[in-house]
C-alpha cells in the first residue's frame, strides 16, 4: 500500500515526465543517428558507430547552400516581421482609430488558418501576377505569416506597461520620441525580441508554405523533404543535433546573463 | 454557548516546524478552549501563518501533534478535518458565483440540498441580494464576507482566519472587527484569528498570544498583556512602555524596593517576572497614561507612596483627547508621558522641571537581560515590513 | 497672493504643449499601421479572394483560365475528395485530443509541481522547436521501424492485433497506417498544447487549491471543481492552436503514411503542384477554410470563451 501512495500522490509527475520523454526521444534519435554509417541511401537503421559526417557536414551537394538560404531568408523575415508588427502593436495598444475590429481580425485571421491554405491562395496570387518564384516569394511569404505572430507577443508586453510611466516621462519634459525612445522602446523590448525570436523559428522552420511559393528554389526544409524521397544523408541529423545544442546553449547563456543582471540590481 | 463542552479545543503539543536551516517556529504548547477568540498576534514572519497552517493542515509539523478535542489530526489531510480557513486576500473561486462559493463545502461533503443552508449563511453575512453575482463584482469588505460565510457554513469545530481584514482599509476594518465579533458571539465556534496588528487582536480577541521569532512571548487576555506585560517585547509591541534600568535594593512585605538612579522606585513582587535577590538588574516598566505630572513647586501635594521620579519637559504635543510630553531625566531620557485633558495646567510647557509620579500598583518588572528596545517598531511600523514582504 | 503671482513662469506655454501631440498624434496610428496592414491586405486578404475567383474558373494551363462561374468544381471536389477529408478532421480530432491528454501533466507539473526545475522543463518543451520539424518527424520513421523498439513491444502484448482490429495498424506494421500519422501529429503540434495549458495554469493563484483542500475537496476533486475550469482558456486555445495546423498539415501523413492515409492537405499539395488543376485544388482549400472556420466559431460559441488570443 505504501507503494500505492507513492505513486498515487506522483501521479502527475509521472505522466508529465513521459509525455516530456515522448516530446524529445526524436531529438535523441536524431542525435544518435548523427553518428551513424548507414547501409544504403536511407539513415534509417543503426549500422556501425562512425564520426564521419562530423567531419564533413557540407559533405553533401546542395545542402549547405540550401541551410544558408534559409538562414538568409529567416534574417530578412524576422526584420521585416519585427519591424512591421511592432508598429501594428504600437498603434492598437496606445493609440484610438477607426476599423479597430478589422484590424483585429486580419491579424487574427493568418493564425487561425491552415498553412496549407494560405500557401495555396498566395500562390494563386504569384501565378496570376506572373510573379517569378524564388527568394523574394519566399521572403513575401514568410514576412506574412510571422507578422501576426509578432503583434501578439508586442502586444502582450505593451499592454501590461503602466500607462503612467509614459505620463511621467512627458512630465519631465520628455518629447514624443524621446518618451518611445528612453521609457516605451526599453520596456516593450521583452516583447519585441520574443517576437523576433519566434519568427526567426517559424521562418527558418517553415515548410508548407515554401514548398508552394519556392519554384525551383531549395532552402534546408525543402531538401529534407526532398532526402525523404531520394535517400537521407546523415549529415542532415548533425546540422538537427547542432541547431537542437546552439539552441539549448543560447536560452542557457541568455538566462545566465539574466540572473547575473538581476543580481547585480539587487 | 456551550463551554463546558471540550470537543472544540485545540491543543497544540511541542508542535514545531522548520524549513531546512530556519526555525519558523520553535516546539511549542498550546491550549485554545472551545468558543473562545484567540489571536496570534507578531509582526511578519514571527511563525504564526505557519502555527494557523499547521492546524488547518496546509503545512505538516516537523515535530509534535494537533488535537482538536480527543481527535489527534496531525497527518489528516486539510480536507479531513473539520477545521475551515478564511484565507488572506479570501481566495474566492473566480469561475464561481457567490452562491456556489458558500455552497462548496457543503457539496463536497456531498449534501444535497444546500439551498436554504447557504441563503441563511448569506443572510448571517448580509449579502442575500449578491448571490448570483462573481466575487470580482464585489466590494473588497463584501468578498471578506463571503469568506467567511463559506468557511462558517461548514459549522467547522474551529475556524482560521489568517490576517482576514489585512486588505480593508482603515475605517471597513474597524466595522469588520465589530461584525466578526459579533458572529462569533452568535455561532459559538472557536475562533482562532492571525493578525499583525495589536489594537485589532485586542478589541476582538478573548485570548492573545504575542509570537517573536518563531516563540509564543506571552499569552494571556488583552488586559493583563497590556498591564502586566513579561518581556521587553510585548511591553513594547502593545502600546508604549517607559523601561528604567534598576537595582534591587531590598524586598519585603510583598514589595521590591529599587534603586534607580539615586532614586528609589517600589514594585509589587507579583508584578516582577524577573528573579529579584539584592544586587540584580531589573528593568522597571510604566505605561506613560499611568502617570502623572506636576509642576516641581506643587511637588509637597504628591501623596506618600507613588514612586516619584524628576525631570525636565523637552517636548509638549497637543492631540485633543490628551497631551503627550516627553520628559528628560536622569534614569531614562526619553519618558513618555500622557496626560487626560482634563485641567490643563499652563506651566507645563517645555523647559519645565516636573516631577512624574505613579502608583507603584502599575509598576512591572522585567529581566534585565533583554534587550531595551525589542518590539519598538510599533504595530504602524510592523505593518510597512508586512507590505514590503507582500 | 503675492506668493502665486511671483512663482516662475511655465518653462512653455501650457496650452500649446498639452494640444501638440494630440493634433500630431492624429494621423501617427495610421502612419504605424500602414505598412503592416499593406502587407497582410496584399498577401494574406487578396489571394484568399484570387483563390476564391480561380474555383469558379474554367479551361486549362494552355489555353489560360476564364471565371465562367463554375461551382460544379465544388461539388466534383467535395464528391471525389469526402474520405480525404472526413480522414483530416479524424486524424486531427484524435491527434487534438492525445496531445490535451499527454500535454496536461507535463503543463501541470511545469506550473506546480516543477520547483526549481521548472526554467530546464521548459526550455526543454521549446527547444525541439529549433531543429527542423521535418528531420523529427523523420526520426519517428526510425522509432516506429517494422524491426524497431515499439513495433517489438507491441507486437509481445498482443496489442498490434487489437490495433489492427480497430483498424489503426495494418498486420505486423505500425508505420504507413493511421496510428503512425496521428502519432506524428501529435508529436508536432503538443508544444502549441503546453504552452497555453501552462500560461494559463500558471495564472491560479495557489491558495484557491488551499481554500479548496480546506473545503472538503479531495485532491481529484479540486481539479475537477477547482483547477480545470479555471485552465479553460489555455483548453480552448491549445485545442485551436493543435486542431487547426493538424487539419491542414500533410506532411506527417506524407513521411509516416501511406496512399491510404492521405489527408486533405496532400490532396490540395498534388493538385497544385504536381496535377496543376488549380481550379479544384482552389475549391478545396477554399472548402477546408470555411469548414475550419465553421467548426472553430462554434467551438468557441460552445466554450464560452471569447477573448482567447
Amino acid at each position: 500500500m505504501p507503494f500505492v501512495n507513492w505513486l498515487r500522490r506522483r501521479l502527475v509527475v509521472i505522466a508529465g515526465l513521459l509525455t516530456l520523454g515522448y516530446l524529445l526521444l526524436p531529438n535523441v534519435i536524431v542525435t544518435v543517428f548523427s553518428f551513424n554509417k548507414p547501409n544504403g541511401r536511407f539513415n534509417y537503421a543503426w549500422q556501425q558507430f562512425s564520426t564521419d559526417a562530423w567531419k564533413d557536414p557540407c559533405g553533401v551537394a546542395g545542402m549547405c547552400g540550401s541551410l544558408s538560404l534559409s538562414l538568409r531568408i529567416a534574417v530578412w523575415a524576422t526584420v521585416g516581421a519585427t519591424v512591421l508588427g511592432a508598429m501594428i502593436a504600437f498603434a492598437l495598444v496606445r493609440y484610438r482609430f477607426r476599423a479597430r475590429g478589422a484590424v483585429n481580425s486580419l491579424i487574427f485571421l493568418p493564425m487561425a488558418m491552415p498553412e496549407v491554405v494560405m500557401a495555396a491562395s498566395l500562390l494563386t496570387l504569384f501565378l496570376n501576377m506572373g510573379a517569378q518564384l524564388g527568394f523574394w516569394t519566399i521572403l513575401i511569404a514568410h514576412i506574412m505569416f510571422c507578422l501576426s505572430f509578432v503583434v501578439t507577443a508586442v502586444k502582450a508586453r505593451v499592454m501590461s506597461m503602466d500607462p503612467r510611466l509614459e505620463e511621467a516621462a512627458r512630465d519631465l519634459y520628455a518629447g514624443p520620441v524621446q518618451t518611445f525612445v528612453r521609457v516605451t522602446l526599453p520596456i516593450a523590448a521583452p516583447g519585441i525580441a520574443a517576437g523576433a525570436l519566434l519568427s526567426f523559428a517559424l521562418s527558418f522552420d517553415d515548410f508548407i508554405i515554401t514548398n508552394f511559393n519556392a519554384g525551383s528554389t531549395v532552402t534546408f526544409p525543402m531538401f529534407v523533404w526532398g532526402s525523404a524521397q531520394r535517400g537521407t544523408p546523415v549529415q542532415i541529423n548533425v546540422i538537427g543535433t547542432a541547431m537542437f545544442l546552439i539552441a539549448v546553449l543560447f536560452v542557457l547563456a541568455s538566462m545566465a546573463v539574466g540572473n547575473r543582471r538581476n543580481r547585480q540590481k539587487a | 454557548m456551550n463551554t463546558t463542552d471540550s470537543s472544540g479545543d485545540v491543543r497544540l503539543v511541542g508542535i514545531g516546524k522548520t524549513y531546512g536551516s530556519f526555525t519558523a517556529v520553535h516546539p511549542l504548547d498550546l491550549t485554545v478552549p472551545q468558543g473562545s477568540f484567540f489571536a496570534l498576534l507578531g509582526a511578519s514572519g514571527c511563525g504564526k501563518t505557519t502555527t494557523l497552517r499547521m492546524i488547518a493542515g496546509l503545512e505538516e509539523p516537523t515535530s509534535g501533534s494537533v488535537h482538536l478535542g480527543e481527535q489527534e489530526v496531525t497527518r489528516l489531510p486539510p480536507y479531513k478535518r473539520p477545521v475551515n480557513t478564511v484565507f488572506q486576500s479570501y481566495a474566492l473561486f473566480p469561475h464561481l458565483d457567490i452562491f456556489e462559493n458558500v455552497a462548496f463545502g457543503l457539496r463536497r461533503r456531498g449534501i444535497r440540498s444546500v439551498k436554504k443552508q447557504v441563503e441563511e449563511m448569506l443572510d448571517l453575512v448580509q449579502l442575500g441580494e449578491q448571490a448570483r453575482k462573481k466575487p470580482h463584482q464585489l466590494s473588497g469588505g463584501q468578498q471578506q464576507r463571503v469568506a467567511v460565510a463559506r468557511a462558517l457554513i461548514n459549522h467547522p469545530k474551529v475556524l482560521l482566519l489568517d490576517e482576514p481584514l489585512g486588505a480593508l482599509d482603515l475605517k471597513l476594518r474597524r466595522q469588520m472587527q465589530l461584525e466578526l465579533k459579533r458572529i462569533q458571539t452568535e455561532v459559538g465556534i472557536t475562533f482562532i484569528h492571525v493578525t499583525h496588528d495589536q489594537e485589532e487582536a485586542m478589541t476582538m480577541a478573548d485570548t492573545v498570544a504575542v509570537m517573536d521569532a518563531g516563540r509564543v512571548e506571552q499569552l494571556g487576555p488583552p488586559t493583563e498583556l497590556y498591564e502586566n506585560p513579561r518581556t521587553t517585547f510585548v511591553a513594547n509591541f502593545l502600546g508604549t512602555s517607559n523601561l528604567i534600568e534598576a537595582e534591587v535594593d531590598t524586598r519585603g512585605g510583598g514589595d521590591i524596593v529599587l534603586d534607580a538612579g539615586g532614586g528609589k522606585l517600589v514594585l509589587p513582587e507579583a508584578r516582577c517576572s524577573a528573579s529579584a535577590r539584592t544586587g540584580d538588574k531589573v528593568l522597571v516598566g510604566i505605561r506613560p497614561e499611568k502617570i502623572s505630572l506636576t509642576h516641581v513647586d506643587d511637588a509637597g501635594e504628591i501623596p506618600e507612596g507613588r514612586n516619584r521620579v524628576t525631570g525636565t519637559i523637552a517636548d509638549a504635543s497637543f492631540i485633543g483627547v490628551s497631551t503627550q510630553y516627553v520628559v528628560d531625566s536622569a534614569v531614562c531620557p526619553e519618558f513618555a508621558v500622557y496626560v487626560q485633558n482634563v485641567e490643563r495646567d499652563g506651566r507645563l510647557v517645555p523647559g519645565a522641571d516636573v516631577v512624574l509620579h505613579w502608583s507603584p500598583a502599575h509598576t512591572f518588572g522585567l529581566d534585565a537581560a533583554q534587550s531595551l528596545l525589542a518590539g519598538t517598531t510599533g504595530s504602524a511600523g510592523v505593518e510597512s515590513v508586512e507590505e514590503e514582504a507582500a | 497672493m503675492s506668493t502665486l503671482t511671483e512663482a516662475p513662469p511655465p518653462l512653455r506655454p501650457a496650452a500649446t504643449e498639452r494640444k501638440a501631440p494630440r493634433s500630431r498624434g492624429r494621423w501617427t496610428p495610421y502612419w504605424l499601421l500602414l505598412p503592416g496592414i499593406l502587407w497582410l491586405v496584399v498577401f494574406f486578404a487578396l489571394p484568399m479572394i484570387y483563390q476564391a475567383s480561380t474555383s469558379v474558373q474554367t479551361g486549362s494551363l494552355e489555353e489560360g483560365y476564364k471565371v465562367t462561374w463554375h461551382f460544379a468544381t465544388y461539388w466534383d471536389a467535395l464528391g471525389e475528395y469526402w474520405p480525404q477529408f472526413l480522414r483530416s478532421v479524424f486524424y486531427a480530432a484524435a491527434a487534438t485530443v492525445l496531445c490535451l491528454l499527454l500535454g496536461y501533466p507535463l503543463a501541470y507539473l511545469i506550473a506546480f509541481r516543477a520547483g526549481r526545475w521548472r526554467n530546464l522543463i521548459m526550455i526543454l518543451v521549446i527547444a525541439p522547436f529549433f531543429t527542423s520539424f521535418l528531420i523529427r518527424t523523420l526520426a519517428w520513421k526510425t522509432i516506429l521501424a517494422d524491426n524497431g523498439p515499439v513495433v517489438g513491444a507491441l507486437n509481445s502484448l498482443h496489442l498490434l492485433d487489437v490495433t489492427s482490429w480497430l483498424g489503426w495498424t495494418a498486420g505486423d506494421r505500425v508505420l504507413a497506417t493511421p496510428l503512425a500519422v496521428v502519432c506524428g501529429l501529435t508529436y508536432n503540434f503538443l508544444p502549441f498544447m503546453i504552452l497555453p495549458l501552462y500560461t494559463s495554469l500558471e495564472r491560479i493563484d495557489g491558495r484557491l487549491h488551499e481554500a479548496a483542500g480546506d473545503l472538503y475537496a479531495k485532491p481529484f476533486t479540486t481539479f475537477r471543481k477547482v483547477t480545470f475550469p479555471l485552465s479553460m482558456p489555455g483548453v480552448v486555445s491549445g485545442t485551436l492552436l493543435t486542431f487547426i495546423p493538424a487539419t491542414g498539415d500533410y506532411v506527417n501523413a506524407e513521411l509516416l503514411g501511406s496512399t491510404d492515409t492521405r489527408m486533405i492537405g496532400n490532396v490540395i499539395q498534388t493538385q497544385f503542384l504536381r496535377i496543376l488543376d488549380y481550379p479544384t485544388a482552389a475549391a478545396l482549400s477554399f472548402i477546408l477554410m470555411a469548414a475550419i472556420l465553421f467548426m472553430v466559431t462554434f467551438y468557441i460559441r460552445r466554450s464560452g470563451t471569447e477573448d482567447l488570443v
